[in-house]
């Protein structure tokens, strides 16, 4: 058994998960597993082409692949296709399965990477294609821990600060990135063969703990519309940009979680503050972009001598 | 609400004219922004839409892999009333794909099931081999190739993420073939060049398929609105956003002719894509170069 620690929780899997960092075992808040997964659920509250979500359970297909059930938050059963190989497996684990299952557990899920900045948190959130990857890697190559790649758990603590848990993951990138970054040092194996997205090095990453979230940066395409740059939305459009960047946003609506958002939203807005950030998305302007970044930083309070 | 009809076309055939005639239409009959149109998100292979319908991460996917849970996407979002994480979809979708099975035998596009009717568009390939050379950055030669090749597709996303899932095309004539011949869904064809020389009335037609019935006297101002020069107009002054995303220099809206390829093609490249793709182009009334081109 391979034993990890994602977003707060203790995982043990009977696969190696590439691109996490092993840690020592201790009691699992989530099992991965092979075997025990039905073809169908009985009592579907909803349902897409290839899922179906119960009040505990949640089935999810890729036809011909694997197929796996969520249960209660606490396990991933998993059934491979054949010529699945065990990579194949942990890579949808980790990009489609343990998302879903967060969610389960009612923990708020945003679609973002994340790295430390001066001690808390920074967040870029959007959906796929948007480059939070990429900016991330960037920004651990100018010193920033990778805190989290592709999506992370925001939880309030105690006294109603918003926390956000390292997913223990390095950064995937595409090889156009790659290059792009010169980060071909630090490749590591594709995250599934044949399709040219690999796991990378990302050179530093956040240790263990927990941190206080700093600024929220919803990425967005520079249009002629939209000026390029960082803006402040107000506190409504805040909680809307937040909702919408969750991971799977169907599923966290599906299972009633709207208002953990909005709670979310508010405690993010009054801790680092919620932007928007438009930028040209061209890899020849990334430095630019992370420029306007070091220089909100440094007129944020909180994150005086971040940059 | 009733299931969405297919606007389908190889690349470069006016399918981008054809949908900004209808978002003049649903937008009053009045101008509209050609970078905010009312369809906005209406293409079968968005990345967007399949990731949301299946919740699945694409980049884990090949291409194939894709394709075999297209037909359930589009059967789900034919039924699909939206629940406020994205607006309902569109009435009128683009597609560029051929009408091709997948590998578990089922029409890529979800068939009777997915989609009411399709709108077919058509352009005379001479004159989509300039337009798609330059739209792809290829010498018209390759453009030719690529029009040839059965095997040719767009976004294969060989170099990293792509904003759209693989449309497989097949060849020019395999492409137009593969739509007219499928007995899934009716089809109703528009040619390009009815739509530049008698406006009103092939696009008055193809709504009428639709079971869209608009007045002549809207359907001309809409006409108007969205000619060709004040397309080209707003992209000059404006940008085309849907175009600058490939970062490529020119205009999208460029020359919008029927007969423009007589000048940018050579007698050797005519040749090559009358002799490639004859049969198809007599059926569509596209007449070969010797036999003088009405």
């Amino acid at each position: 058994m391979h034993s990890y620690r994602i977003c707060g929780l203790s995982v043990t899997s009977d696969i190696e998960l590439p691109g996490v960092s092993p840690v020592g075992p201790s009691p699992p808040d989530v099992e991965i597993l092979e075997g025990g997964v039905p073809d169908t659920l009985e009592r579907a509250v909803a349902s897409g082409p290839n899922w179906t979500m119960a009040v505990d359970a949640f089935l999810l297909r890729i036809p011909g692949r694997a197929d796996f059930l969520l249960g209660h938050g606490r396990t991933i059963r998993y059934r491979a296709g054949t010529g699945m190989a065990s990579g194949d497996i942990a890579a949808f684990v980790m990009g489609n399965a343990l998302g879903i299952l967060l969610h389960q557990r009612g923990l708020v899920v945003l679609h973002a990477s994340a790295v430390a900045v001066a001690g808390r948190a920074g967040l870029f959130l959007g959906p796929a294609g948007a480059g939070k990857s990429t900016l991330a890697a960037a920004l651990c190559q100018r010193g920033y821990p990778l805190v989290t790649d592709d999506f992370c758990v925001a939880a309030l603590d105690g006294k109603g600060a918003p926390v956000i848990h390292p997913d223990g993951r390095g950064t995937k990138l595409w090889s156009q990135a790659i290059a792009h970054l010169g980060l071909d040092g630090g490749i590591g194996p594709a995250v599934r063969g044949r399709i040219n997205k690999f796991h990378v090095d990302p050179g530093i990453r956040s240790d263990g703990g927990g941190l206080t979230a700093g600024p929220v940066y919803v990425l967005r395409e520079q249009r002629p519309s939209f000026q390029p740059g960082i803006l402040r939305p107000n506190v409504v459009d805040a909680a809307l940009l937040l909702e919408g960047a969750a991971f799977r946003p169907r599923v966290a609506a599906r299972m009633g979680h709207q208002d953990r958002y909005f709670s979310l939203a508010a405690a993010l807005g009054n801790h680092g503050g919620v932007f928007l950030l438009t930028r040209p998305m061209d890899f020849d302007r990334l430095a630019e972009g992370i420029d306007w970044l070091e220089t909100h930083w440094a007129g944020l309070p909180g994150l005086a001598g971040a940059a | 609400m009733t299931a969405p009809w297919w606007l389908s076309s190889y690349p470069k055939s006016g399918n981008t004219w054809f949908r900004m005639l209808l978002a003049t239409l649903e937008a009053g009959g009045g101008p509209i922004d050609i970078n905010d149109p009312p369809d906005r998100d209406g293409i079968a292979s968005a990345r967007g839409l399949f990731e949301s319908m299946t919740l699945l991460d694409t980049s884990l996917l090949t291409a194939d892999e894709i394709d075999d849970l297209r037909p359930a996407v589009y059967r789900a979002w034919a039924a699909f009333e939206g629940d406020g994480h994205e607006r309902a979809r569109p009435r009128f979708v683009k597609v560029h794909d051929a009408y091709l099975a997948t590998s578990r035998g089922e029409p890529l596009l979800g068939g009777a099931a997915a989609a009411a009717g399709a709108i077919v568009i058509v352009r005379d390939p001479r004159a989509v081999a300039p337009s798609l050379a330059h739209h792809l950055r290829l010498s018209v030669d390759e453009a030719i190739s690529m029009m040839n090749d059965r095997d040719a597709a767009l976004s294969s996303g060989l170099r990293g993420q792509t904003r759209q899932l693989r449309q497989r095309l097949l060849d020019w004539s395999g492409h137009v073939a593969s739509w007219l011949g499928q007995g899934d869904i009716p089809v109703h064809l528009v040619r390009y060049e009815d739509l530049s020389t008698q406006p009103v009335a092939a696009f008055g037609a193809a709504l009428a398929f639709a079971g869209v019935s608009v007045s002549d006297e809207v359907l001309a101002r809409a006409v108007d609105y969205s000619s060709f020069s004040r397309l080209q107009a707003q992209e000059r002054e404006k940008g085309f956003l849907e175009w600058q995303h490939s970062g490529r220099a020119g205009l999208f809206f460029r020359r919008g002719t029927c007969d423009g390829w007589k000048g940018e093609l050579s007698d050797g490249q005519i040749r090559r894509i009358e002799m490639a793709h004859g049969p198809m182009m007599a059926r569509l009334g596209y007449r070969k170069m010797e036999e003088g081109n009405g």
